[in-house]
């Protein structure tokens, strides 16, 4: 057996004759396989490592996870397919886990403890001191990862588009959605013939990860629409892979994106703070050009929204947004010159294309108009042109580059008085000058940050669809230590909105790391880091201080007055 | 030098007629009418479409940038969709040629649109790679296609890009004059790299458009003999 199984393709040719496609617990299918890793996290302290990173062929100190941060693989090759099929009598224990499983769905649990060693495997496998019998070889794309399965080991979370003709080995019945195996879980995403997978010892929640895997078929959707089912009903073993050319970048973005973005797990987008004025001169073209016939008129600037506007009864989701702005960003070649490219907003429609014009009108600003129509281009070239010269005229553009250097909302910039506020003249009602020191007598200022030991805030607007995120700084300063604080977030949003549990309205946890408290409320959602040793009265204190201030600025952070979103 | 041999160099006396300045700053100053067709109403300022069909990795965006821009980028990033790019090119008869081009991805996902692209274009450039076969034999693909599907009198032009490469050639400058003559297109081996031939490409493109594209343009001696001693060239260049 453990000479089957660690020579896999072959065994695995032989049993697709052997075996029917529809056995779903079949390991024969030829998977294709795409494989996306996140960047490893480096901080030291982390206690979400196994011991698995300890191994001594694990070279941390080379650090090549900070700087290729994600990657993603594109295979196509036999996964689960190695070593069942070859010994249909096999006893079915969690060592020949292929077949094992093969017999029936009897066991959920023993599906999931078989899946415990083999993660376990993954993570050990080649490494001196793993486990180092054939079950070890189990999965062969980490033996596959040649030239980089070092880094490939290294990652703690990877994720899995699969595709094949049957079942997945692990969708009879379709009720395994995660497997946890140690520190280990599995979350698995069925959407029809594409699986996705997720192995992460990250400890988020499944929740998120689930969101995770959601948005990465909502990328594949973006390029390739839902008709991409069509081709596997034609043909079950129908080949993905090629389809996907050069949109690895795409994906690595975005997974990239998970562990810097808070849109990922809020679902809803921010603006780049702009005077309530020059973003409405902004918003005046872009609605002009819509009601031309352009479905979607989006200016951002990076991931951050300037302004956007859509045709009568059309919404866009943040979802698409992200993904959008994903796609235009990590392809190089959008810069390059104007584009005209067919993508699909999954949550718009998935079954069709729009057509995009994407133009930059300098490295981080750019437009892009949507329309239905394929020869359109034209058209939406004039528009550009129309809404550039608006641009240039009313000086949104030199505003645009003003707000990314002045940056957003400072939790040391918070108000200490909110009330009296005059108008909108200073940049986030900041009020700079006055307020750079005296912040200090009136409140104990624990540690570094704000007031009140305020170290960062996200403030989720409900009917804007719209979050504001105050920037960071120190002591959260190293992106490890930002990345950190959006996991702890991430675990916060997805206890708030626990179906379970019921909704909570207020939470208030303290860990060695950090004081959080969120607030939800019909109106908004707030959720705050303070220093670990905060007092609680006047971190609750702060956090109202906070909603006030966000209130105050309201007209200069978010879009307000959009076209109605109706999702 | 290696590419020379592709587009017989002696051979194209014609080109002496004709001097084309590039001007760079043109794309933004002409207006843009909605016309999508090559051609135009107005006889000094003409417009051609021209579209650059094949496989991904083989240089088109390349080419492009290094016709419009003058600018080689090794690094230079796959394409998504279509670019859109024009130059806008003066002959000596004071007549400007606006060339709007479509630098079309080579991604498979893209084949079926590609017709939004070529649709209406005067020119397609189909571009293989010399070092790469499967790009030739994909070359072939998108002439058939717009054989089958393209406008009748549509220019074709197929081009072995990454000349510059010659010690890796897999593609034999026979096997692409061959296939091009066999069908009716004009051949050029180009390297986006070391610029060689490109202007070229473009500038027989525009020679071998429809006499109603240049018939205007008759009146000039100098480019009526130009084109002649195109068409003879090309003449030769099939009898090769």
């Amino acid at each position: 057996m453990s000479s089957d199984s660690s020579s896999s393709s072959s065994s695995g040719d032989e049993s697709v004759e052997q075996n029917p496609d529809s056995n779903p617990k079949l390991v024969d299918e030829r998977f294709d396989l795409l494989t996306l890793t996140e960047p490893v996290e480096l901080e030291p302290n982390h206690h979400e490592n196994g011991n698995e990173f300890a191994n001594g062929s694990l070279n941390r100190g080379s650090n090549d996870g900070g700087a290729e941060d994600d990657q993603l693989r594109v295979e196509n090759h036999e996964i689960f397919g190695d070593e069942g099929p070859a010994s249909p009598s096999s006893s079915g224990y969690a060592g020949e886990r292929g077949s094992s499983s093969a017999s029936s769905v009897s066991g959920i649990g023993e599906v999931s403890e078989i899946d415990g060693n083999e993660i376990h495997e993954v993570r050990n496998d080649g490494s001196l001191e793993g486990i180092s019998d054939s079950r070890a070889s189990s999965w062969v794309p980490v033996k596959r990862q040649d030239d980089a399965s070092i880094s490939w080991r290294k990652r703690k979370k990877h994720f899995f588009i699969l595709s094949h003709s049957g079942k997945p080995i692990y969708s009879r019945g379709d009720r395994v959605k995660s497997v946890k195996a140690g520190k280990h879980q599995v979350v698995f995403l069925v959407k029809g013939p594409i699986y996705l997978v997720c192995i992460s010892c990250t400890e988020e929640p499944f929740e998120s990860l689930k969101g995770q895997l959601e948005l990465i078929y909502g990328q594949m959707i973006l390029i390739l629409t839902k008709s991409i089912n069509r081709c596997f009903e034609k043909n079950p073993k129908f080949d993905m892979t090629p389809l996907l050319g050069g949109t690895d970048v795409v994906f690595s973005s975005l997974i990239h994106s998970f562990s810097w973005n808070p849109a990922t797990f809020l679902h809803a987008y921010t603006c780049l703070p702009l005077a309530y004025a020059t973003r409405q001169a902004a918003g005046a073209i872009l609605q002009d050009v819509a009601d031309s016939g352009v479905l979607f008129a989006i200016l951002m600037c990076k991931h951050k929204v300037i302004s956007l506007v859509g045709a009568q009864k059309a919404s866009l989701h943040p979802d698409d947004m992200l993904l959008l702005s994903n796609f235009v960003m990590s392809s190089e070649s959008f810069r390059t010159s104007e584009s005209f490219s067919p993508i699909c907003l999954p949550r718009y429609n998935p079954m069709a294309f729009l057509y995009a014009y994407v133009h930059f009108f300098d490295v981080d600003t750019y437009l892009m108009l949507l329309t239905t129509s394929s020869d359109a281009f034209y058209h939406l070239k004039d528009c550009r042109i129309r809404i550039e010269t608006v641009l240039l005229k009313s000086n949104v553009l030199s505003e645009v580059q003003r707000s990314t250097i002045d940056g957003g909302m400072r939790v040391e910039d918070l108000p200490v008085d909110p009330l009296p506020r005059f108008g909108s003249s200073p940049h986030l009602g900041q009020q700079r000058p006055p307020t750079e020191s005296p912040e200090g007598p009136r409140e104990p200022c624990i540690g570094i940050g704000g007031p009140a030991g305020l170290w960062h805030f996200i403030y989720r607007s409900i009917y804007l669809d719209q979050y504001v995120s105050s920037e960071f700084s120190p002591p959260v300063s190293s992106p490890q230590q930002q990345k950190r604080l959006y996991r702890a977030y991430q675990r916060l949003y997805a206890s708030m909105h626990d179906k379970g549990i019921g909704p909570h309205k207020t939470q208030f946890r303290r860990d060695e790391n950090y004081v959080l408290l969120c607030w939800v409320t019909q109106d908004f959602e707030l959720y705050a880091a303070f220093d670990p040793l905060a007092d609680k009265a006047l971190a609750i204190k702060t956090c109202n201080r906070v909603c006030q201030w966000v209130k105050d600025v309201e007209n200069e952070i978010f879009l307000q007055g959009a076209s109605p979103f109706s999702w | 030098m290696g590419c020379a041999s592709s587009l017989p160099g002696g051979d194209l006396v014609g080109f002496f007629f004709l001097f084309i300045f590039f001007d760079r700053s043109s794309g933004r100053l002409t207006g843009l009418n909605n016309a999508e067709n090559s051609g135009a109403p107005d006889a000094k300022n003409l417009r051609v479409k021209l579209v650059l069909l094949g496989d991904s990795g083989v240089g088109k965006s390349c080419i492009v940038l290094r016709f419009v821009r003058g600018q080689f980028d090794p690094t230079s990033k796959v394409t998504v969709g279509a670019s859109f790019l024009s130059q806008t090119i003066a002959l000596q008869d004071s007549t400007t040629v606006k060339f709007e081009i479509w630098d079309t991805a080579g991604q498979e996902r893209y084949a079926a649109l590609a017709p939004l692209y070529y649709r209406g274009a005067g020119v397609a450039v189909i571009v293989y790679d010399i070092t790469s076969p499967e790009s030739f034999t994909k070359a072939q693909y998108w002439v058939k296609e717009l054989q089958k599907h393209g406008s009748p009198d549509i220019v074709m032009a197929l081009v072995g890009n990454k000349a510059d490469l010659q010690e890796k050639r897999e593609v034999p400058v026979q096997d692409g004059k061959d296939y091009a003559e066999k069908n009716g297109m004009f051949f050029i081996e180009t390297s986006a790299k070391t610029a060689d031939n490109i202007n070229q490409l473009f500038e027989v493109s525009l020679l071998k458009l429809p006499s109603d594209f240049h018939a205007h343009r008759l009146h000039d001696w100098r480019t009526e003999i130009a084109i002649n001693q195109i068409d003879f060239n090309v003449l030769e260049l099939h009898k090769l």
